[in-house]
């Protein structure tokens, strides 16, 4: 009994220096909070209490809806596109292939270089003027224009006039290249030899891809005239209006600089599917391939809905994380343009450091804490049907 | 032998390291190189913490005058402490109740520090000290008061002029002259300003601008106050009230709306990304890509660090035709004596030291005026910004301005910015396409101006009515808020 009683104190030894901690810096200052939130507390004055007026005031508070509803565009356009790079990542990183840990140490760096150091560093590359990203935009876009403009109009386009060139007729050896190796009704005589239909196929989708990509740069230029024509030279950080222009609540080219920034931290969430990978039965796959399942099949059937737990796990992560998004837009857009990146973190510590309202501030963050655990509850609970925990 | 409960005793051992290692390095700290000179007497000295935010030059003019004060005397040794965002650790150090013994802010913190009880006012003290307030220029003792009492003392003021590049001027002379203006001197109206910028400019053949003559947006710190050059106010300096939407402020973010219409709010953002930083030889002014701008008694300084061959002239800025001038926005540094400084006497004998004869010292090393309507003769011999007499003119100019203190005076200065930017960025052609369609030429012109005005209107008219709900909130509660005692 007595070893029993001392075995339970030291392990209670042990982690009070962590326990203590918590309960001073998080417990007090969480609690704290939640009194705060009910008063009137300039910093450097006695909190007064003042009922509900706070949570009252927040729901008629338009830069608070703003700040939100970056916070949410952010959360929806940037989540997705991080899962399925991530994703993707982990499979290339799960590939056995020479040099494999390398590129898995190449892919985790980036997430250990401090936030501010990142927030520099991006600030430079999405200068307008000299920023890396411009310059090799401006490149890329030249040549696709170059390309896209031996087949259509793109000033015709942009005008919304009728565009397409006779020339365009060439790009239509693409899909009858593919037609011909593929199609099973294609006449036996005409069917190429295996080792031919092997070059043919490689032919076609060059083919393709170079006939895709003058198609979508005229389609763009015809439905999206002002977003293309920005493209070739964007304003980032500075620029406020939305991409795409005509898309209601569509994030603006500010907003999505810091979501591309985002994915420079995604080589932490590839490296949890990539354990979550290795995880993975073979013999699932063995069986799928012996039923003659192709790549995409296995992929949608055995690989998503195995590591589906930990992608429910990166989503909810990814949420929390949306919410507390600060330094990066402190540092490189002081929450400009006109607002445009003004996250409800950085609302908060508006509210509570500049213009010392702590009673204003913690209801925000009570509020957004109540957000947060609904949509957790929410995540949970949409994913039952659709995440696979094995054996349970 | 009972056994050895290694949990506990590693947890012991690690506090008791933590507590030996942990040692606070102490203000009283000798260093034998450092403080050589002040060897005999420094166990007996009084040893003050001095918080202030500057950095290089302007840093060396703060510690010039701190070793000056040290040496005047033996009984006080005030170390300065360089702090960035001193007011965010200065109001975490005032609620923890461990602030400095001196403390230096920007005028725009008086409020909260002295409506928060967290500064001492300093009447009592001046008045025994032989500090008479009518030594000051007026307004910069107003920026130190709130509610009728002096709560902070000036260190480094700031008025505001037009700097210009006399190259350009130069290399323009026969269109400034074809123009019919006068290429030896800077404009003198904010007509004029817009006619000698529409000819210093300069584009690329895609229409991105190369130089531009003047750009309201360079360098953006004062968006707040251009209604002033208007004849305009922010607040109602007799009765208080918030005056964001009268014509003269509507009118003054119409005129800054025009240089975005009439220079393509895309091509300007491109041109002004590749701006460098203020402190650098890539800023706009400095680097030639803007021609004139407005800016502090501080740039003279700044220019001449980074390209010290760079003719340029300073003149007041210029105000809308009928306004009197000239005028500038006046702003300060300032100087506070904590309400839990641990040594308040000893803080005050610098401060006032200081208002006597330090300021001069920080003043000419930081090449700004001072706040005081005499400064000593010596003061003007060799003082190294050139250009000093021009900032010291407007700072003496009864048309010269400050925006008077209210409770909101943080959210309203930040409204204001987004109200510029909302203003600046409003895609006029966009939003109203409609009622664009089919005008042309100077119909077009015109029609755009009005729209752009009536959302100048909407826009100041929703900042005002914010503001002023705010306050109305703050006055509302403040009734119930019992102030810490002093």
């Amino acid at each position: 009994m007595r070893s029993a009683l001392r075995g339970r104190l030291t392990s209670y030894a042990f982690i009070s220096p962590w326990l203590i901690a918590l309960c001073f810096f998080i417990g007090f200052p969480f609690l704290a909070g939640l009194y705060f939130s009910f008063c009137d507390f300039p910093p450097l004055k006695v909190p007064v209490f003042i009922g509900l007026e706070n949570y009252a005031e927040l729901l008629g508070d338009a830069r608070f809806h703003m700040s939100l509803g970056v916070t949410m565009v952010f959360a929806a356009a940037g989540i997705p596109i991080g899962v399925l790079l991530a994703i993707t990542l982990a499979m290339f990183l799960n590939a056995r292939i020479r040099g494999q840990s390398f590129y898995r140490v190449i892919f985790y760096i980036p997430h250990l270089v401090p936030t501010v150091v990142v927030a520099i560093l991006w600030l430079w590359i999405f200068n307008p003027e000299f920023g890396l990203l411009n310059i090799v935009l401006a490149q890329v876009m030249r040549v696709v224009d170059g390309w896209a403009g031996v087949f259509f109009d793109l000033e015709a386009a942009s005008a919304g006039a009728w565009f397409v060139k006779r020339e365009a007729l060439i790009l239509l050896a693409a899909p009858l290249t593919l037609a011909l190796t593929v199609w099973p009704a294609v006449p036996k005589f005409l069917r190429p030899s295996a080792r031919l239909r092997q070059f043919l196929m490689t032919c076609a989708l060059v083919l393709l891809v170079l006939a895709l990509v003058p198609l979508a740069d005229a389609v763009l230029h015809r439905v999206a005239p002002r977003d293309m024509a920005k493209l070739h030279a964007p304003g980032w950080l500075t620029d406020k209006s939305p991409l795409p222009s005509d898309v209601p609540f569509a994030p603006s080219w500010a907003l999505w600089a810091l979501i591309v920034m985002g994915m420079w931290g995604v080589g932490q969430m590839a490296v949890i599917y990539l354990a979550k990978l290795q995880d993975v039965p073979v013999e699932l796959y063995e069986a799928a391939d012996i039923d003659g399942a192709n790549w995409l099949q296995k992929a949608w059937q055995i690989t998503v809905p195995m590591i589906s737990p930990v992608i429910l796990f990166n989503v909810v992560m990814a949420i929390i994380g949306t919410f507390q998004v600060f330094a990066e837009p402190y540092i490189m857009t002081g929450g400009g343009p006109e607002d445009r990146t003004y996250f409800v973190a950085l609302f908060v510590y508006d509210q509570a450091f500049q213009y010392q309202r702590v009673g204003y501030g913690s209801a925000v963050a009570w509020a957004l804490f109540i957000m947060i655990v609904v949509l957790t509850i929410l995540a949970f609970r949409l994913s039952r049907r659709h995440v696979y925990y094995a054996g349970r | 032998m009972r056994p050895v409960h290694f949990g506990l005793l590693a947890l012991i051992v690690l506090v008791a390291l933590v507590g030996v290692l942990e040692v606070k390095p102490a203000l009283e700290d000798f260093d034998p190189v450092l403080h050589k000179e002040f060897a005999d007497t420094w166990a007996d000295r009084v040893h003050l913490s001095y918080w202030e935010k500057w950095s290089g030059f302007e840093a060396d003019g703060c510690q010039a005058m701190c070793d000056a004060f040290n040496r005047s005397q033996d009984g006080i040794y005030v170390h300065y402490v360089r702090t960035s965002q001193v007011d965010r650790k200065a109001m975490l150090a005032a609620i923890g109740r461990d602030p400095p013994d001196i403390l230096g802010l920007w005028n725009s913190n008086l409020v909260p520090f002295a409506d928060g009880g967290a500064i001492r006012p300093l009447d009592d003290l001046m008045r025994q000290s032989g500090i008479a307030p009518d030594m000051y220029i007026e307004n910069y003792l107003k920026l130190g008061q709130f509610r009728g009492k002096t709560y902070a003392l000036p260190t480094a003021v700031m008025t505001l002029a037009l700097c210009y590049n006399k190259e350009h001027f130069r290399a323009k002379a026969a269109e400034l002259r074809a123009a019919g203006l006068d290429p030896d001197r800077p404009p003198r109206t904010i007509e004029e300003l817009d006619r000698y910028a529409d000819v210093l400019n300069e584009f690329a053949p895609d229409g991105t601008p190369r130089i531009m003559g003047f750009l309201p947006t360079e360098p953006g710190w004062y968006n707040h106050a251009w209604g002033y050059f208007f004849g305009g106010k922010l607040v109602d300096p007799e009765t208080g009230a918030i005056t964001t939407d009268e014509p003269a402020n509507v009118r003054a973010y119409a005129w800054t709306k025009r240089y975005a219409e009439r220079y393509g709010r895309d091509k300007l953002l491109q041109f002004r990304s590749g701006f460098g930083s203020f402190d650098s030889p890539y800023n706009a002014f400095i680097e030639g890509k803007v021609s004139m701008e407005m800016q502090g008694v501080w740039f003279p300084m700044f220019i001449r660090r980074h390209r010290p061959q760079l003719e340029f002239g300073v003149a007041p800025f210029p105000c809308a035709e009928g306004v009197p001038g000239p005028r500038s926005l006046m702003e300060m540094d300032v100087v506070a004596i904590p309400t839990d400084s641990p040594h308040p006497k000893e803080a005050w004998t610098f401060v006032c030291w200081m208002q006597k004869e330090g300021l001069a010292i920080l003043a000419r090393i930081q090449g700004k005026n001072m706040p005081v309507k005499d400064p000593p003769p010596w003061f003007h011999q060799g003082h190294p910004n050139l250009e000093l007499k021009v900032f010291e003119d407007l700072a003496l100019s009864p048309h010269s301005f400050i925006v008077p203190h209210t409770l909101v005076g943080q959210e309203y200065r930040d409204a204001m910015n987004r109200a510029f930017e909302h203003i600046w960025g409003w895609e006029v052609e966009q939003v109203c396409a409609a009622e664009l369609a089919g005008l042309t030429g100077a119909a077009r012109q015109a029609r755009i101006d009005e729209l752009c005005r009536g959302e100048v209107e909407r826009t100041l008219r929703a900042v005002r009515e914010d503001i002023e709900r705010k306050l109305r909130q703050k006055l509302e509660r403040e009734r119930f808020q019992p102030r810490r005692a002093q």
